[in-house]
């Protein structure tokens, strides 16, 4: 399952990872996402695709394996950066977002410098996104698909050099599923931005990746 | 309230709403008592005390308050933080540790401190000893101040803060906090810019519990000589002989804890309804190195230390050095008054608020969920305000039975008499039993209930034949911390007991009070084991939650 680009910006090398000792998850996975693209990732439930982008994240430590993001190394052997300083945006299936922030407060969560700047380049990622309106009001007084754009926003936010979307879309009416989603690949597209999309729907997979990698069924070692 | 409503005949709807509203009248009807002193004429005292001591009272009791909720804060939040997110050395066993302080009653605490920071205590005699006596004099802070009381007080009282603080933080939604680490914040950056905004509705449910528990106090107040309006009202009511003038004061207190009642009950329905469908943090938690693993211990080591070890240990060695026959004597007997009364309290506490829990499912409407209200404020009043509307009210009902020629009934409630005093208990203590009755009828799966409605049961066959058998834990667990809390209860036994009987906390304070702490602190140890049972079950709870599993706070 190793996939190729000349330029990429994420590069993960034979990882391997098992919640217990001698059962593994997945091993040997390898991926090279370039700038721009987005890789999709499929298979069954519990075969590691959600896993794999914790790993990425450094919100789990790999048993074996490398990771590179431009060519800086984030894990490795005896190196891991921390979660906070990888320059890699997460979008959950549940969002996250922080429940007692506006959404525009959620967008500045992530950005740093003087404060009415980050308030207005929060604004601008929300009307990016299309949910410029809805600013000031807390993630519970937003739909479902205002609430994904926010979280999209927020991702945006410290200028990450990868996403990762853990089936962002689920949940969403199939309309608006697509709206959502062809304008949340548009931006990080325009952006250089690369993503890694973990997905149920094949067709969703082949609609929007550039490259699609399929994840087996997990094997016990 | 359970939101179903299984249709009930006329006659057994009539019978559960009478039944309701005679308990909430039977436990309210003290506090409406006081409150209605408010028109009645107290012979100058309220315009006496209005102009002499009343700022004081207040001045004492909202620096008391705000002092305690600090002390609990810095005492409870840290640990609870530490505890949910880090593994470090005892990190397992300071986990459910950290409520032991709850079985140590304030009053308890203050005795022990008071006599170890004395003049001629073993903490100056060590001093002494070292010949460090006058560099290090601050060492042996004087216990009878308001600092003293507010440090007794929040070293005992913060596990209520832990326990609502260590359940919000297990329960956060654990892609909020790796979204916060993502977004650039470090691991205390994200603590204290994402956990602990989400924490704090169930802190500050927490500290109320504690403001009330603070406010409420008489017998650490009483003992490190702080003004305040609980002690005020005693007294008044005891000094001045005036149970209008006490009943008075009582109303400058009764309203604004009744405020605070109802908005604890509000964040707690609020803490209720969150999103229960989010990945939550649960057990997942990092190893601490080495260095930083000791500083955690530590951190978590000191209130416990604080609130429970130095008091416990104190009290044993005091109680072990005691030689005084008389320690002996009255022991037996003071015991068996504790649990006799006790017993009989819990017992009638948890088989009302099965009343009162029945009637709001059987019988839902206005007039069951205005009982269901009415009958938990007591838990915010202050035991001597309790205590003055019971007197005040069985008083004017003993008065109308012997006017209308029934006086054995009328002797039965009088002041003085056991069963007065188990009703002052129920005024008290009933909102603590309705929460753990309610949690245990809430676990029925309703779908029970109605597969045994269509058998035929009516409503009181369903209650004793399907919903009692299956909530018995709960109502188990529910007497169980009611017994302890009767156990340590002060004011109340003092006021309202009968002629010449003493329980143990009673008999404790009158010790302490004459400065006789080596006789009394064996009560005090068998009052601290009592109160160990609720602890552990508090602590049972905390250790049994499974890493997802979302947790009912029991807080009340």
């Amino acid at each position: 399952m190793t996939s190729s680009s000349t330029q990429p910006v994420l590069r993960v090398r034979d990882v391997r990872f098992g919640y217990a000792r001698g059962h593994d998850l997945f091993a040997g996975v390898s991926l090279d996402v370039g700038r721009g693209e987005v890789h999709a990732l499929l298979g069954p439930s519990g075969c590691g695709k959600s896993t794999l982008l914790r790993l990425i994240a450094g919100l789990e430590r790999p048993a074996s394996g490398r990771i590179e993001c431009d060519s800086q190394v984030l894990t490795d052997g005896g190196t891991f950066v921390p979660p906070h300083r990888r320059g890699v945006g997460i979008v959950f299936q549940d969002l996250g977002l922080f429940p007692d922030r506006s959404a525009v407060s959620n967008v500045m969560f992530g950005i740093r410098g003087p404060r009415r700047a980050a308030r207005a380049r929060a604004k601008e990622l929300l009307r990016v996104v299309g949910v410029g309106d809805e600013a000031n009001r807390p993630p519970g007084q937003l739909s479902g698909g205002q609430r994904r754009r926010v979280a999209i926003a927020r991702a945006l936010g410290p200028e990450p050099r990868v996403m990762l979307l853990d089936e962002a879309f689920e949940g969403l009416e199939s309309d608006l599923r697509r709206a959502v989603r062809n304008d949340v690949f548009g931006i990080l597209r325009s952006r250089g931005i690369a993503s890694v999309l973990v997905t149920h729907d094949e067709q969703e997979a082949e609609a929007v990746a550039d490259r699609v990698v399929r994840l087996p069924r997990l094997s016990r070692t | 309230m359970p939101a179903r409503r299984p249709p009930v005949r006329r006659i057994e709807r009539w019978l559960w709403v009478t039944a309701s509203l005679c308990v909430s009248a039977l436990v309210a009807g003290p506090l409406v008592r006081v409150v209605a002193s408010v028109f009645e004429d107290s012979g100058g005292v309220w315009s006496h005390l209005a102009e002499t001591r009343l700022a004081d009272y207040a001045t004492g009791t909202a620096s008391l308050a705000v002092l305690v909720c600090v002390g609990a804060t810095v005492l409870a939040v840290p640990p609870a933080w530490l505890l949910a997110r880090y593994r470090f050395p005892g990190a397992g066993v300071l986990s459910w540790a950290m409520l032991l302080p709850l079985a140590v009653p304030g009053y308890i605490a203050a005795y022990a401190y008071t006599d170890l920071c004395a003049a001629e205590g073993p903490l100056r005699r060590a001093i002494d000893g070292l010949g460090a006596a006058d560099g290090m004099a601050w060492l042996v802070p004087d216990m009878r101040t308001l600092g003293g009381a507010a440090v007794v007080l929040a070293s005992t009282l913060f596990p209520y803060v832990y326990f609502a603080a260590r359940v919000a933080f297990r329960e956060q939604p654990a892609s909020a906090i790796e979204s916060g680490r993502l977004l650039g914040a470090g691991p205390l950056a994200t603590a204290l810019r994402v956990e602990l905004p989400l924490a704090a509705p169930a802190i500050a449910a927490g500290l109320l519990l504690v403001l009330m528990e603070t406010v409420a106090d008489f017998g650490t107040a009483d003992y490190c000589a702080v003004d305040t309006l609980t002690t005020g009202v005693y007294r008044t009511w005891l000094g001045l002989g005036s149970e209008v003038g006490a009943a008075q004061l009582s109303t400058v207190l009764v309203v604004p804890l009744i405020g605070l009642f109802t908005l604890e009950a509000w964040l707690g329905r609020r803490r209720r309804s969150t999103d229960t469908t989010c990945r939550v943090m649960g057990d997942r938690r990092v190893s601490l190195g080495m260095p930083l693993g000791l500083c955690a211990t530590a951190a978590c080591l000191a209130p416990l230390v604080l609130g429970f070890i130095i008091p416990v240990v104190h009290l044993a060695v005091l109680s072990v050095n005691d030689n005084t026959d008389a320690g002996r004597s009255w022991l037996p007997t003071a015991s068996w008054n504790t649990l006799r009364v006790a017993s009989m309290a819990a017992a009638a506490a948890v088989v009302l608020s099965v009343v009162l829990v029945a009637a709001s499912r059987f019988a839902t409407g206005r007039a069951t969920s205005l009982s269901f209200m009415c009958s938990r404020f007591g838990y915010a009043v202050p035991g001597p305000v309790i205590a003055i509307g019971v007197i005040a009210a069985v008083s004017a009902v003993s008065g109308a039975l012997h006017a209308a020629g029934l006086p054995t009934l009328g002797s039965v409630f009088a002041v003085g008499s056991l069963v007065t005093l188990v009703v002052g208990y129920q005024t008290r203590f009933l909102g603590v039993a309705l929460a753990y009755t309610r949690a245990a009828f809430e676990r029925i799966d309703p779908r029970t209930d109605d597969a045994a409605r269509t058998l035929g049961v009516g409503s009181l066959g369903l209650l004793a034949r399907v919903d009692l058998p299956l909530a018995r834990r709960g109502l188990l667990v529910g007497f169980v911390v009611l017994f302890a809390d009767v156990v340590k209860e002060l004011p109340i036994t003092l006021m309202l007991r009968p002629f010449d009987f003493e329980t143990l906390a009673v008999r404790a304070y009158k010790l302490a009070s004459d400065e006789r702490l080596g006789e009394a602190a064996g009560a005090c140890l068998a009052m601290v084991g009592f109160g160990l049972v609720p602890a552990a079950l508090l602590g049972a709870v905390l250790s049994h939650a499974a890493s997802s599993q979302r947790i009912e706070s029991p807080n009340r």
